[in-house]
């Protein structure tokens, strides 16, 4: 078992081998662009629309996150991890670490700018609706479930993302995979259900806090709350935590 | 001396290729062990499965009085300094960031860093980054990084690969300075035999995964004497000459060689073929070459 005090200081390399590769602006530039798209989508809705805005953002980000967080995922894995590969450092790090743990660190670094992302977005959202003056409450839990989602399904990515990455000597494959995903997640949304469970990067929009009712003759959109499926969530979660281990496995059993 | 390293009958399979077969290596303390063989010739996966990097099939290992499982690694490990084929290092950090990361892995405070920068000298270039540096460079600060922590044991993969004579040479003083200076014991692999030569005072010989010989330097050159390449004006004649006075002698790729140096038995062949009447061209004297050692040990010749 190792110890709090030898994992904190595995995790103190990790952030000094991060020194100088600028990850931290790969959220704040996908956040930049969610900020541009959502003034501009705010901009062209009704005041009908506005009236409910925090719902309508709900039913939007998640379709955004789609488009945007598997690239953002993968990038962030890639830079982390293609430093190892370059630099050919494994096989000095562990003679001083365990696998096991090196993997954990590197996902720990890398999920540090995701959940950076996600409560930059939370922060957009507030922000939004200060800005826009939305009608409707925000309604707090409809907020945390949002980001839950957003930070759970990109941990999800990011270990996958992570494995491809320290498996692959070139990172072309693995951020092809992430842009791959992109498209395929958004693609995923008009799958059936049963076919659509199996894209995991359209997972962003499978637990949704907000749906709408769009009318065909009026041309009228109405945004409403839907109760947060939070069963299949934690079904979710659990998953995740198997696909973690897996991903880590694969890592752990790599001869270097 | 004591041995550091100690393996019993250590084996590595990929599949049906069998890549270490049955080794018993012993470096003694103090030492630096020349771990010698051709390209894969299980140099490097010896190395491997040393630090642990890769799993024995079977056999056991004991590294500084420890036996060496899969609970101990790190704490044994711990004592040990590594530099396995080419330097590892962050290109996009400077020598001093990229040695400040070992030193928090290792748990040594950063005071250590000029310590070892000194001993590579490379206190000149510890702000520049290491995408910069020359390859050269990047081998000392590999050796820079193993030095981290003062360790008893360092095992050194092939560290003069690919650097210029003016490299191999500083490369090869450092390794040379360190059982005497710093009191460690160093296990280098090379596949040349003279950069051995230079540095070891144990040498083990690893072909095909098997080690077929291990002993001090004085006991192979007992086994890699040199010989005499003799050029006559008439070498059938001179080989004729040579049996009927019981002289050894050996014929290989259409030369001649007296396979001996003693002064008498020179004397006596050189008077024997000239009082035949044959001309005697040159006589040169001819270090054996890691092949004609192999040839010798094993009886197989071996590509190098």
């Amino acid at each position: 078992m190792i110890s709090l005090f030898s994992f904190a200081r595995q995790l103190q390399a990790e952030r000094r081998k991060g020194c100088r590769r600028h990850l931290i602006l790969l959220p704040l530039l996908f956040l930049s662009f969610q900020i541009l798209w959502g003034f501009w989508q705010l901009s062209h809705a009704s005041e009908e629309e506005l009236r409910t805005g925090y719902v309508l953002l709900f039913h939007h980000l998640p379709i955004m996150n789609t488009l945007l967080l598997p690239m953002m995922v993968s990038v962030t894995a890639s830079r982390l991890c293609d430093m190892e590969i370059k630099g050919d450092t494994l096989k000095l790090l562990y003679t001083m670490e365990k696998p096991a743990t090196f993997f954990d660190c590197k996902y720990l670094a890398g999920l540090w700018y995701l959940l950076l992302f996600t409560l930059g977005q939370g922060l957009m959202i507030l922000a939004f609706g200060q800005i826009c003056h939305f009608e409707d409450a925000l309604k707090w839990p409809m907020l945390f479930w949002h980001l839950a989602v957003t930070i759970s399904v990109s941990s999800v990515l990011l270990s996958f993302q992570q494995t491809l990455s320290l498996l692959s000597a070139s990172q072309l494959f693995p951020l092809f995979t992430g842009l791959a995903g992109c498209f395929l997640g958004l693609f995923s949304l008009f799958f059936p259900q049963k076919i659509a469970r199996f894209f995991i990067w359209g997972y962003y929009s499978a637990f949704p806090v907000a749906s709408m009712d769009w009318d065909a003759s009026t041309r009228i959109s109405h945004y409403y709350e839907v109760p947060f499926p939070l069963t299949d969530f934690l079904l979710f979660l659990i998953a995740a935590a198997a696909v973690y281990q897996l991903c880590k496995s694969i890592i752990v059993r790599k001869e270097v | 001396m004591k041995p550091v390293i100690t393996t019993n009958n250590l084996t590595k399979r990929f599949g049906s290729k069998t890549i270490v077969d049955r080794l018993d290596l012993s470096v003694p303390d103090g030492s630096i062990y020349g771990f010698l063989g051709p390209n894969g010739a299980g140099k490097s996966t010896t190395i491997k499965l040393l630090l642990g990097l890769v799993k024995p099939t079977g056999g056991t290992m004991r590294l500084l009085d420890k036996e060496m499982n899969e609970k101990n690694r790190l704490a044994v490990l711990s004592q040990t300094g590594s530099l396995i084929e080419a330097p590892a290092y962050y290109g996009h950090l400077s020598g001093q960031e990229n040695l400040k990361i070992i030193c928090t892995l290792k748990n040594v405070p950063d005071s250590e860093i000029d310590r070892v920068l000194a001993i590579v000298r490379m206190e000149g270039q510890k702000h520049k980054k290491v995408r910069h540096y020359s390859l050269g460079m990047k081998q000392r600060l590999g050796l820079a990084a193993a030095l981290i922590g003062n360790p008893r044991l360092l095992l050194l993969d092939e560290p003069t690969n690919g650097l210029d004579p003016a490299g191999i040479q500083e490369m090869r003083e450092l390794i040379c300075s360190l059982p005497t200076q710093y009191g460690i014991t160093v296990l280098v692999s090379s596949h040349l035999l003279s950069e051995i030569d230079q540095m070891a005072t144990h040498v083990g010989i690893i072909d095909k995964g098997q080690l077929i010989f291990q002993d001090t330097l004085s006991r192979l050159h007992e086994h890699s004497r040199s010989r005499l390449l003799l050029s006559t004006d008439n070498d059938e004649q001179a080989i004729k000459v040579l049996k009927e006075q019981g002289i050894p002698w050996e014929f290989n790729k259409g030369k001649l060689f007296l396979p001996f140096r003693e002064d008498t038995m020179v004397i006596n062949a050189v008077s024997s073929l000239v009082n035949s009447g044959i001309g005697i061209l040159r006589l040169n004297e001819q270090q054996m070459s890691l092949e004609d050692i192999f040839l010798h040990l094993t009886g197989k010749k071996v590509s190098l």
